[in-house]
Parts: C-alpha cells; sequence; structure tokens
C-alpha cells in the first residue's frame, strides 16, 4: 500500500496506492494528514515497500 | 448632521447618526425579537466554507460509500463511515425552492443496515482552522455564541444531532444539539445556537482546531447516554442521543444546503459568495486538474533523464501548507517535447512552497535529458492531478 522513495534532492517521498488506483505521494510533514495516517499505520507494524 | 445618543443604563453608550447626504435612508429593523448579527456583518461571517454545496473539484457523485475516512465529492466535506450500511454522495440539484441555491449535498442509502453495531456512525463534517476561529474568544469569559443555520429534506422524519468539537485542548470538548426534520420530502430551515465555551482556548495556527458534525448514523456507543447539550469533555455515549438511523432503508435519502456557522445568537440570511471566491476558499485545500479538456495542459518543465521530466506548476492560490499530489490514470497523461510522446507511468511529488509545485513525470523511455516539455493529456478526460492540503 505504501511505498517510500527519495525526490532529486535525496529527501523522502511515501507513496501510498489507492483502492482506485490512484497514487498519493506527500513527505514527511507533520502538518500533512495523509503523513499522519502513514504514522499510524506504521505504529499497527506495518512497513512500506521501497520503490523501484 | 443630526444624532441620537442612547445612554447605556450603567455604562457605555450608542450614537445613531443621519447621513451628511440628501434624501431619506431606512434602516429597518426586525419585524419580531431577535439579535442582529453585529459580528463581520459586513465581512465574510459564515465559518463554514462551501456550505452553499458548490464547489465539488474531486466529481460531482461517488457511490459505494461503505468505509473510510476522507473527502468524497463536495469540496470541504469530509465524510466518515463505520458499519452504516452503503452510500451514493453527491452534488444534487435539488434545493429549497427560491432561497437561492443551485446545490445541495444528498446521501441516498444504496444498502441498509437495520440492526447497527454498538460502533455504527455515518456522519458529514467540516473542519476548520484555529486562525479562522479566533474571533470567538474560546477558553475566555467573553466566549461568543454560535449559531448555525442550514436547510434539510429527508424521507426519513425524526430527530437528528449537530454538533461542535474542539479537537484542540487535550481532553477534546464538544457540544451537541438536536433538531428534527417534521415533514417527509420536504425542505426545511433549522436553526441552532450552541454557547460560547469559556473553556479550552483555540490554537491560533493553520491547523483543525473546531469540527461541524451532521449525525446520519449512529451506534449505542454514541447514543446510550444524556444528549451533552452544553461543553464538556468527550462522553462517546452522549454524543448522538436520539439521532434517528437513517441507513434503515434502501429508500433513505438526505439533502442538506446552505450551512451557516455565525458568531452569535441569531442566524442571519445565507451569505453567498461569487462563485470565484468560494472557489478559492476552497482551493486554499485542494485544488484539481483535469476533465476539462482532452488535450489539457497540466505543467512545463524539463526532461532530466531518458524516463523522467520535472514538472513545474504555479498554484492559483496560497495553499493551507503541506500538500500531498494525488494522481489518477497517468496512463493518459503524455510528456511532449516536439518529438517525443511518451505516456506516463507514473507522476510523484518533488518539491513544494504554498504557491509553486515540482513534481516528476516517469516514462518507460524516450525522453532526452535537458529538454523543455510539457505535460498533457492524451486525447482523455480521465487523468486527474490533485493537490491537497486538508486539514
Amino acid at each position: 500500500m505504501y511505498k517510500t522513495t527519495t525526490n532529486s534532492f535525496g529527501q523522502t517521498v511515501i507513496i501510498r496506492t489507492n483502492t482506485d488506483g490512484s497514487t498519493t505521494s506527500f513527505f514527511e510533514e507533520q502538518d500533512n494528514t495523509d503523513y499522519q495516517e502513514y504514522l499510524e499505520w506504521l505504529s499497527e507494524g506495518n512497513t512500506p515497500e521501497e520503490a523501484e | 448632521m443630526a444624532s441620537i445618543k442612547l445612554k447605556g443604563d450603567t455604562s457605555g453608550e450608542v450614537t445613531i447618526s443621519a447621513p451628511a447626504v440628501a434624501g431619506t435612508t431606512t434602516l429597518e429593523l426586525p419585524a419580531t425579537s431577535s439579535t442582529l448579527a453585529t459580528q463581520n456583518a459586513l465581512g465574510v461571517r459564515n465559518l463554514i466554507i462551501n456550505g452553499d454545496m458548490r464547489i465539488a473539484q474531486r466529481g460531482t457523485s461517488s457511490s459505494s460509500y461503505s468505509s473510510g475516512d476522507t473527502y468524497l465529492t463536495l469540496d470541504r466535506w469530509r465524510s466518515n463511515i463505520s458499519t452504516a450500511g452503503t452510500w451514493t454522495m453527491s452534488q444534487d440539484t435539488d434545493v429549497p425552492i427560491g432561497e437561492g441555491f443551485a446545490t445541495s449535498m444528498k446521501w441516498d442509502c444504496t444498502t441498509a443496515n437495520s440492526s447497527l453495531s454498538a460502533n455504527s456512525y455515518l456522519y458529514a463534517t467540516q473542519y476548520l482552522e484555529g486562525q479562522n476561529l479566533q474571533q470567538l474568544k474560546k477558553g475566555t469569559a467573553n466566549a461568543e455564541s454560535l449559531t448555525l443555520s442550514f436547510w434539510v429534506k429527508s424521507n426519513k422524519t425524526g430527530t437528528y444531532i449537530a454538533y461542535l468539537f474542539d479537537v484542540d485542548t487535550p481532553s477534546y470538548r464538544y457540544i451537541s444539539k438536536s433538531y428534527t426534520i417534521n415533514t417527509a420530502d420536504t425542505w426545511e430551515k433549522k436553526t441552532i445556537t450552541y454557547a460560547g465555551d469559556t473553556i479550552g482556548a483555540l490554537d491560533n495556527d493553520n491547523a483543525r482546531s473546531l469540527d461541524l458534525l451532521f449525525w446520519l448514523v449512529a451506534g449505542t456507543d454514541f447514543t446510550s447516554g444524556t444528549l451533552q447539550t452544553s461543553w464538556g469533555t468527550t462522553v462517546n455515549a452522549n454524543r448522538a442521543v436520539g439521532q434517528v438511523n437513517l441507513a434503515d432503508s434502501t429508500s433513505n435519502y438526505i439533502n442538506i444546503t446552505g450551512v451557516q456557522l455565525e458568531v452569535g445568537e441569531g442566524a442571519s440570511d445565507f451569505e453567498f459568495l461569487p462563485y470565484d471566491v468560494q472557489l478559492a476558499r476552497c482551493q486554499r485545500y485542494c485544488v484539481a486538474y483535469g476533465g476539462v479538456g482532452t488535450y489539457e495542459p497540466f505543467g512545463i518543465g524539463v526532461e532530466t533523464s531518458g524516463t523522467n521530466a520535472s514538472i513545474q506548476l504555479g498554484l492559483p492560490v496560497t495553499m493551507r501548507g503541506s500538500i500531498s499530489l494525488t494522481a489518477s490514470n497517468v496512463g493518459d497523461i503524455r510528456v511532449s517535447d516536439g518529438s517525443a510522446f511518451a505516456a506516463a507511468t507514473a507522476i510523484n511529488i518533488d518539491q513544494r512552497g504554498f504557491q509553486q509545485v515540482m513534481f516528476n513525470a516517469t516514462v518507460a523511455s524516450g525522453l532526452a535529458a535537458t529538454k523543455a516539455c510539457r505535460l498533457i493529456a492524451n486525447n482523455s478526460l480521465a487523468p486527474r492531478i490533485i493537490f491537497t492540503s486538508e486539514l
């Protein structure tokens, strides 16, 4: 469901594949609700894949 | 210039002055006793954005909704559901006649749940930014009352709950009020006043501070107590006492429009904003591209390798904060540089400000580093690129 990669500046970008096939990408920023959901997902013991 | 001065019994005074121009100017007071809305009377007084349900950048209808906490169609209106049937949520054209509205939010039950679980729920909510709420003076002795007004229509009569939820204070405080849909299939206007809360200041920042929430379905976890009609800490059982189960039949629906939340104890007429103003207010939280033209442009940039293009795009308004990029049907988007013509395989964010974003469009092959390029739809209305900075 989640993958992590790095952008062209070496920063981590998280990519979520949504149920409708779309993707949502975002940074590790506390005020981002997608990142907050990602943190919850991690806290449940999940691990993201690394992007190719 | 003539004037009348009214002195208060103990302190303060009000001066009423005639304008220094010829002719007669009339200030008409209400026929019945009421409180005039004076707070922000000449400015934006509705704390709710898109209360007339005009803006739906993500789409106008979303079906098969049975789980999740998300934005479905109408801008700013978030939905949350758990074991409460299946629904279609849409921007509808059924509106109260002669009131100036063109659209409403509709919930249509497509799979019923007549035997709710204890923790079943369905609600529509709007999150409000703390820095836009400082005039409420919440957490002080001068805390202002709030008045909610809206139009509602449903086949299912009975008691419904609308509540305010302060998510800033550590203990989470809320106040619930009920309203009644009296007549089936008939538009009714409802007005609810919530007292000011002298406890718990709202943070003066760009984060979520206060929620307005319309309950549509509530299990016994939220209904088994006594409705909490005064501000207090969260007791789940007191949240939605009396709420009807709108999910108990596939015949059920509800339409809501004209939602206004304003300071004071009286409801003023709905504040209609120009379309462009309402859209810009929504775009602080969501900006959607795509679905307009079959060769719609998404931005210009530079090819950085044989398989990647870096695209830069200016946003129409300053967004709230951190930005996410959601891309769909990217195979129908192409990178074009005059010679190469490559379909995208992925689109992901690369950098962001509040007004500019950069993102990468990945293709299988065919690009050349340093060449200028553009990103456009490939004869399709399907692709969407949506930037969000939601609360």
